[in-house]
């Protein structure tokens, strides 16, 4: 308990405040949601060159969510286990690469299969296959993308209860979502379950 | 990143950040920056209590876009952008959601 409450000490003042977000909107009949895109001040393309903006553009347009799901966290964060996915295409050394070979050849195509992350797994056991974003970041620290180490110092701290044994990694350009979401996806979830996992972080890269 | 899209995909919660693609959590090495975007990013999970909920973390990439670009200019683009650098009009079909399902379809010269 005592760890929690130094938890949510830490945290930034800045952060979160979404109960003041809901009541400053709460009598705009234009608020449908707290969480309105008028709140949105990130500029997304800020980082990218001209034409990776358009390509970016052009993808976030074509998408449209149906049905957002939402689980409510079960327990507190302190007695959580907590699995980690990062869509920079990580594969372990021993483990098969991402096909970049397909992708080069047919640029509309993005590999949706994933890779097996155990816990402990370093920077030298494995490699970033992306070919949309600059590997040599993870490459050169896995952090970077995929934060496992962050993680257990975390539940060391009692941020979080646990890390779980196994972390996730699938290539993040994926235009034809239909594999990805009706296997890859359901298979993750099967192995965090079967781990214990009470919530899962995505990582994009 | 790049919260547009990811918001676009649909996801319960969303932890936005204003740092560059390849670099989600900062620079290699600085793990305490690391560990604060993460621990931003998870507490997120603790207060969120509807779908689509955006947070937007007070992290400032140290560097300017520029500076940040600059890094990885000598990364060649990816196939679909080389592709549409190559042949801009193809970036309708992105638009539209007319993804070609056939080689023979996407490159008709070639037949």
């Amino acid at each position: 308990m005592r760890q929690q409450e130094s938890a949510s000490e830490e945290t930034h003042p800045d952060l979160l405040d979404l109960g003041a977000r809901a009541s400053a909107t709460a009598g705009n009949p234009f608020a449908s949601r707290p969480c309105a895109r008028c709140n949105v001040s990130i500029d997304s393309y800020r980082f990218l060159d001209f034409a990776s903006r358009q390509v970016m553009k052009a993808w976030a347009a074509r998408e449209h969510a149906d049905r957002i799901p939402f689980t409510p966290l079960a327990k507190p964060l302190g007695d959580c286990t907590v699995a980690l996915l990062s869509t920079a295409a990580v594969a372990r050394n021993d483990d098969h690469p991402f096909d970049q070979a397909h992708e080069r050849r047919d640029p509309w195509w993005g590999d949706p299969s994933y890779r097996v992350i155990p816990l402990g797994t370093t920077e030298s056991d494995a490699r970033l296959y992306h070919l949309h974003i600059d590997p040599r970041f993870g490459q050169a620290d896995l952090d970077v993308v995929l934060p496992m180490r962050r993680l257990s110092e975390l539940a060391h701290k009692g941020v979080v209860g646990r890390a779980a044994p196994r972390h996730y990694s699938i290539m993040g350009y994926i235009l034809e979502p239909d594999v990805l979401v009706n296997e890859t996806a359901p298979a993750i979830a099967e192995r965090m379950h079967a781990d214990g996992v009470d919530a899962a972080a995505l990582v994009p890269a | 990143m790049i919260p547009d899209l990811t918001r676009a995909v649909g996801v319960p919660r969303l932890a936005a950040i204003s740092y560059p693609l390849s670099r989600p959590l900062g620079n290699p090495h600085d793990a305490d920056g690391q560990r604060a975007v993460l621990r931003a990013m998870l507490e997120v999970l603790t207060k969120a209590t509807e779908p689509d909920t955006y947070v937007e973390l007070p992290f400032v990439w140290p560097d300017s876009p520029t500076k940040a670009r600059n890094e990885s200019k000598d990364v060649p683009p990816s196939p679909i952008v080389e592709l549409v650098m190559r042949k801009p009009w193809l970036l309708a079909n992105l638009y539209s959601g007319r993804i070609p399902q056939r080689e023979e379809h996407r490159y008709p010269s070639c037949l």
